[in-house]
């Protein structure tokens, strides 16, 4: 367990007060005028215990099963401490696995780097328009903002899955299919979901600062810009984190649209490893380790802005 | 109009008389500040101009990749494009492709689209399932332990983590001649340890319900702990001074209090239900045991790509989105009644 596990403690979640609605100093909720019985306590403390040890369990599994032979990996008796001894292989083998011979990197590598190059542009960019609309709808005043921004909110109950077809149809006559477009230009948007919640975080600026830097002679993007953005990066951080989650995990596009070994993301390769290697358990985990990671590292370093900005969209909605 | 036009134009004198009066060395200033925040007609249009530009680009972006599929959408159902995505090739098939979905698509697929919603509903069920234990664990971490960020923290990690490398991660444990799980069940004489979690398409359901409520609810416990911050001490306090015992205040005063979170992990995930994918398809890509594990998307997903027939999968897609619109007004109108909102 690194450090990170320390930091956040009793403060973790709860962002910036504009973030989320604001957790009041007054320290633990629900609790009685009277102290819990010791024995409540120790029960509470049991269940939290046991539903913590179901989350890591399988963590555990998978990094020792990873560290295996493949005969240990598979054999009908698990063993913590494998009777032919830990060994690198299965990393080895996710590390130099190549579905074509003629790719430069490996499988899993090259999906790593794919999903990067996917990911990041659409997230960040956005983020940026996505942010600049909650602008002009938290700041700005013009005619159609009731209508367009009841739109807006509306499109967000339209689920993605039914406009697969028609997409993929579109996609195909415009000749999107096998490039990573329709995983990027859509995103570059921005997404309704995020434009309601920097809206909310908006709003919370007051107006008179807004005035005042018109006064100095700030245009709008100057005011967005200089003004707005640097106040909202706790915000920005924790929708961006969320965007780019949502990518690195998605698993349906990719499998849609990419149909070559190269253009392939992390998710798709690593799907195709733990088919190729079917029988060969230490490798499958391996590679399902190495697709973990850097997710996980992540999130242990930005799991306070990560979690604000979950639990701010969840419950201003 | 004129008498506004004057008022305003004595306000500016009077202003700048009463600075003049106060503050010598601050008239000059207000004075040039006040003329300049009257003229507002000019500068709104400027604003006006910029507000709608800015607000207008996730809309825009919603039209060409949105709007435009949705109405496709609806005409491709009606289209018959033979085999193949080109749009170019299609003819009118009016009810043809519904006609087909109904009957000669159980053939290919293994099974009827009916089966692919019944089957939807029972993977899904670990959506109620997971709410429920989510609520009991953040009520736990709502009492005065330590440690609450840690605990939050390891319990959020599966939300982070890929679906396919958490499903990859599952299957192992679960493979019936090697995987941990039995052999821990078969440690402790629960069935002998002899349970096919993969290939029995009853258990199918089980497991595949126990992955998703593994990995689906830390986003639970999260919204709920937040809610449970906010339940109202003084009705709790007072509840407790009539003498309600912890049941009742649980469930006269804390669950009617979150009943908004409630009601938004409800139908949220409903919505993500039925339309899941990723776990059964990368679980086995084939459809499981008895093709148990194709769900409605699954389903449109093989009519797309496998048979590449676009008129049925698009009839499939008209299902679907029937089904959710119907199950989100039947949660919306249901709320009225249980849901409370603060004022």
């Amino acid at each position: 367990m690194t450090s990170n596990y320390e930091i956040p403690a009793e403060e973790t979640a709860l962002p910036a007060a504009e973030t989320a609605p604001a957790r009041k100093e007054k320290g633990p909720k629900m609790r009685s005028g009277k102290k819990m019985k010791i024995v409540t306590k120790a029960v509470i403390y049991a269940v939290l215990a046991f539903y913590a040890l179901v989350i890591l369990f399988p963590f555990l599994i998978v990094i020792i099963t990873s560290m295996k032979t493949w005969q240990d990996a598979v054999s009908s008796e698990f063993s913590w401490v494998p009777s032919m001894g830990f060994t690198a292989e299965g990393y080895k083998e996710v590390f130099t696995y190549k579905a074509s011979p003629d790719s430069s990197l490996p499988s899993l590598v090259n999906g790593f780097f794919n999903t990067l190059l996917y990911v990041l542009p659409p997230t960040i960019l956005g983020l940026f328009t996505s942010s600049l609309s909650a602008y002009a709808f938290s700041k700005l005043r013009f005619r159609a903002k009731k209508w367009m921004y009841s739109l807006l909110l509306g499109t967000m109950m339209i689920p993605g899955t039914i406009m697969i077809v028609p997409q993929y149809v579109i996609y195909d006559s415009i000749g999107w299919i096998n490039t990573p477009l329709p995983l990027m230009i859509p995103g570059m948007f921005g997404a309704a979901a995020c434009v309601f919640f920097m809206r909310q975080f908006y709003a919370g600026i007051p107006d008179s600062l807004i005035e005042a830097s018109k006064l100095d002679g700030l245009g709008y993007f100057g005011i967005f810009f200089r003004i707005m953005v640097p106040l909202a990066v706790p915000a920005l951080l924790a929708q961006g984190l969320l965007g780019f989650i949502g990518g690195y995990n998605d698993y349906l596009g990719p499998l849609l649209y990419l149909h070559e070994d190269h253009l392939y993301t992390l998710q798709v390769a690593l799907n195709n490893i733990a088919d190729t290697y079917e029988r060969r358990s230490n490798v499958v985990m391996a590679a399902s380790i190495v697709a973990l990671v850097p997710m996980l590292i992540v999130y242990f370093f930005t799991q306070r802005f990560f979690i604000s900005g979950i639990v701010a969209s969840g419950l201003k909605d | 109009m004129e008498q506004e036009i004057a008022g305003t134009a004595a306000e500016g004198q009077e202003i700048g008389q009463v600075s003049a009066e106060f503050d010598a060395a601050l008239s000059d200033g207000l004075l040039e500040k006040i003329p300049e925040k009257k003229p507002k007609r000019k500068k709104f249009d400027t604003e006006e101009i910029y507000g709608t530009l800015f607000a207008a680009i996730p809309l825009i972006g919603f039209c060409i990749f949105g709007l435009v599929p949705l109405i496709l959408a609806f005409a491709m159902a009606f289209l018959d494009m033979g085999t193949g995505w080109d749009i170019g090739s299609a003819e009118w098939a009016g009810f043809k492709n519904f006609a087909y979905l109904f009957t000669t698509a159980a053939d290919e697929v293994g099974i009827s689209i009916f089966e692919a919603i019944g089957n939807t509903i029972i993977l899904g069920i670990s959506t109620f399932i997971s709410q429920i234990l989510a609520l009991a664990v953040a009520y736990l971490l709502s009492r005065d332990i330590k440690g609450r960020g840690i605990w939050r923290i390891i319990y959020f990690i599966p939300y982070v983590c890929s679906v396919v490398a958490i499903t990859i991660m599952w299957r192992y444990m679960f493979n019936p001649s090697y995987g941990i799980i039995n052999q821990i069940l078969g440690n402790t004489d629960i069935m002998n340890g002899a349970i096919d979690w993969t290939d029995d398409p009853g258990i199918f359901y089980v497991t595949i319900n126990i992955i998703s409520i593994w990995s689906g609810m830390g986003y639970g416990i999260l919204l709920y702990t937040a809610a449970l911050t906010n339940v109202n001490q003084s009705s709790l306090e007072a509840a407790e001074i009539d003498g309600a015992g912890p049941f009742t205040k649980f469930f006269r005063i804390v669950l009617p209090s979150i009943s908004p979170t409630t009601f938004y992990l409800l139908i949220m995930g409903v919505i993500g239900m039925l339309q899941s994918f990723t776990v059964t398809n990368v679980f086995d890509s084939n459809g499981g045991p008895e093709k148990h594990g194709i769900t409605i998307v699954f389903f449109m997903y093989q009519y797309l790509y496998d048979w590449q027939n676009v008129g049925v999968a698009s009839a499939a897609s008209w299902v679907l989105a029937a089904l959710i619109l119907a199950v989100t007004l039947i949660q919306f109108f249901g709320s009225r009644r249980w849901v409370k909102y603060d004022k």
